[in-house]
């Protein structure tokens, strides 16, 4: 176990590390960043007056603003670990990968990690500028960081988890990429990447609880502008048990991939 | 005169668009998945609209049916202009690699050759999209049928134009890709949201820089109030957006530097 972990560790160092030397990459999305997030504001402005409202699901104007400059910071870190895997599937380069001394998911998802990692704080360093400049500085709470934090870090991996499972199907589907698509659409509408979960229909809000995809984006993003301990446990709670139950499900489907393995000479 | 050449460039587009898509067909399975895949991921952007429309009834005079014109008529046309052109997308790529040679060799003028190359099943899965949506959601009379079907040509003309536009870039500016992929983010993005949210000097951008008025604007307008005068002013819209765009890829060929690449089309 320790053996693992200090595994992972250096696994996603490296990643992290190989993801600084690209921050030019970062400046190119900071121009779609902008873009997103001044069409958001006047999607919005318009929306809060037409309600005659300051406040529309618990949020107001600048909330609603700085909910959704996470939201787009998470969805935009994205790393292209389901497609990475199903090319390894593909081209047989998961053959040299076996030969790693650290467990193949494991070596995916503390990668993935590392990279993600560092693409979020780019991220949000450059939407937390525009949106500085589309509707002023928010006055977060101490601990909001630190929760914020936090609770993106276990949704990374719950993430992780779900692009590993998607990936790993490359052992029996011709392609993929379909499949990654539905998941990332879903954890889109769902996670409340676009519209806060507060503002769904009653039906929607209350089917969605019971599946993952809120605590991917919608939970950290609003623990960002609704700061609160207890909150902060029940998301934490949940994160943990989705970790537990997507590992066992990997576990599950790596053990019948590897079975269908076969490798000739090198 | 001008006749018997505007049939033979019509004849032109008939064979390239036959052998696309014969080249299409020998991967059917490909061909369908990606179809599928952007039906998809419309309908994704669709579903928050419909959930955005379903808890904000109305937003600055517009209606949920509004917003479904918008997507048919962005996705028709995007998908028309790129599903038979779709080489333009690459083009500033193209010229900064010296890639034109191979083309500059056949009869006739350079930009249809250039255009016509190259298919696009997702553009394909785009059009399917627009005109499922339209007809499905919005139900149109024929009237409204057939204006959305002139509307869609429109449209795509703004796109190969748009195309054309930033794809020059790489004659003035060498290295332009990521100024041209950029460009392309925001013209989509601005194409899918409501133009009404906009006013002032960005409603000015919105018809000139990045012609998305021509896309989300005027044509939703003129099929909404089944207004021939929005309509008229979007075809003049599309003309001059396809007329500025060839003339600045003819001027800019002047400049083009042959990359002495030995090169044969597949």
């Amino acid at each position: 176990m320790k053996n693992s972990i200090r595994q992972s560790w250096a696994v996603a160092r490296v990643a992290a590390r190989s993801n600084l030397a690209y921050l030019g990459e970062v400046a190119s999305r900071t121009f779609f960043l902008a873009v997103i997030l001044f069409i958001f504001l006047k999607l919005w402005q318009a929306t809060y007056r037409e309600s005659a409202s300051t406040v529309l699901g618990g949020l107001s104007l600048n909330q609603m603003l700085w909910y959704l400059t996470v939201t787009e910071a998470i969805y935009m870190s994205a790393p292209r670990l389901a497609q990475q895997i199903d090319e390894d599937v593909r081209s047989g380069a998961l053959a040299v990968r076996l030969l790693k001394p650290i467990s193949y998911p494991l070596y995916c998802l503390s990668s993935a990690l590392g990279e993600r990692i560092v693409r979020f704080l780019a991220n949000f360093a450059t939407g937390a500028v525009v949106t500085f400049c589309l509707v002023g500085p928010f006055s977060c709470s101490v601990e909001a960081p630190i929760m914020l934090l936090v609770a993106v870090l276990l949704a990374f991996v719950l993430d992780g988890l779900g692009h590993l499972i998607i990936g790993l199907w490359a052992f029996w589907l011709e392609d993929t990429s379909g499949l990654l698509l539905i998941y990332t659409r879903l954890s889109m509408i769902l996670g409340g990447m676009l519209i806060p979960m507060e503002l769904f229909p009653d039906w929607l809000k209350s089917f969605v609880l019971f599946l993952p995809f809120p605590y991917l984006i919608w939970g950290p993003a609003h623990l960002f502008v609704h700061a609160d301990w207890l909150q902060f446990a029940q998301l934490v709670g949940l994160q943990c048990l989705y970790i537990v139950v997507l590992l066992a499900v990997v576990n599950l489907i790596y053990g019948w991939a590897l079975e269908r393995i076969s490798a000739h000479g090198g | 005169m001008w006749f018997s050449k505007f049939l033979s460039y019509l004849r032109l587009a008939r064979a390239y668009i036959k052998l696309n898509w014969s080249m299409q067909m020998e991967y059917r399975g490909a061909f369908v998945s990606q179809a599928l895949a952007m039906f998809l991921n419309n309908g994704t952007w669709l579903a928050f609209w419909m959930l955005f429309f379903s808890r904000f009834p109305v937003i600055k005079g517009w209606e949920q049916a509004d917003v479904v014109t918008l997507w048919a008529i962005s996705a028709a046309g995007f998908g028309l202009g790129n599903a038979f052109c779709w080489n333009l997308h690459n083009l500033a790529a193209m010229v900064s690699r010296g890639e034109l040679d191979v083309w500059m060799l056949y009869p006739r003028s350079l930009i249809p050759h250039l255009a016509l190359g190259k298919m696009s099943a997702t553009a394909i899965g785009d059009l399917a999209f627009g005109y499922f949506i339209y007809i499905v959601m919005v139900r149109p009379d024929l009237q409204h049928f057939l204006l959305f079907n002139l509307l869609v040509v429109a449209v795509a003309l703004v796109f190969i134009g748009f195309n054309l536009w930033r794809g020059s870039l790489a004659f003035y500016f060498g290295q332009a890709e990521v100024l041209s992929e950029q460009w392309f983010f925001a013209m989509i993005t601005f194409s899918t949201y409501p133009n009404c949210l906009f006013d002032g000097w960005m409603k000015v951008v919105l018809y000139t820089l990045i012609p998305a008025g021509f896309v989300s604007g005027l044509p939703v307008e003129a099929l909404r109030d089944f207004d021939f005068n929005a309509a008229a002013f979007t075809w003049l819209g599309a003309l001059a957006v396809l007329a500025s765009g060839a003339a600045s890829f003819e001027l800019g060929l002047r400049r083009y530097q042959s990359g002495n690449l030995l090169g044969m089309r597949s």
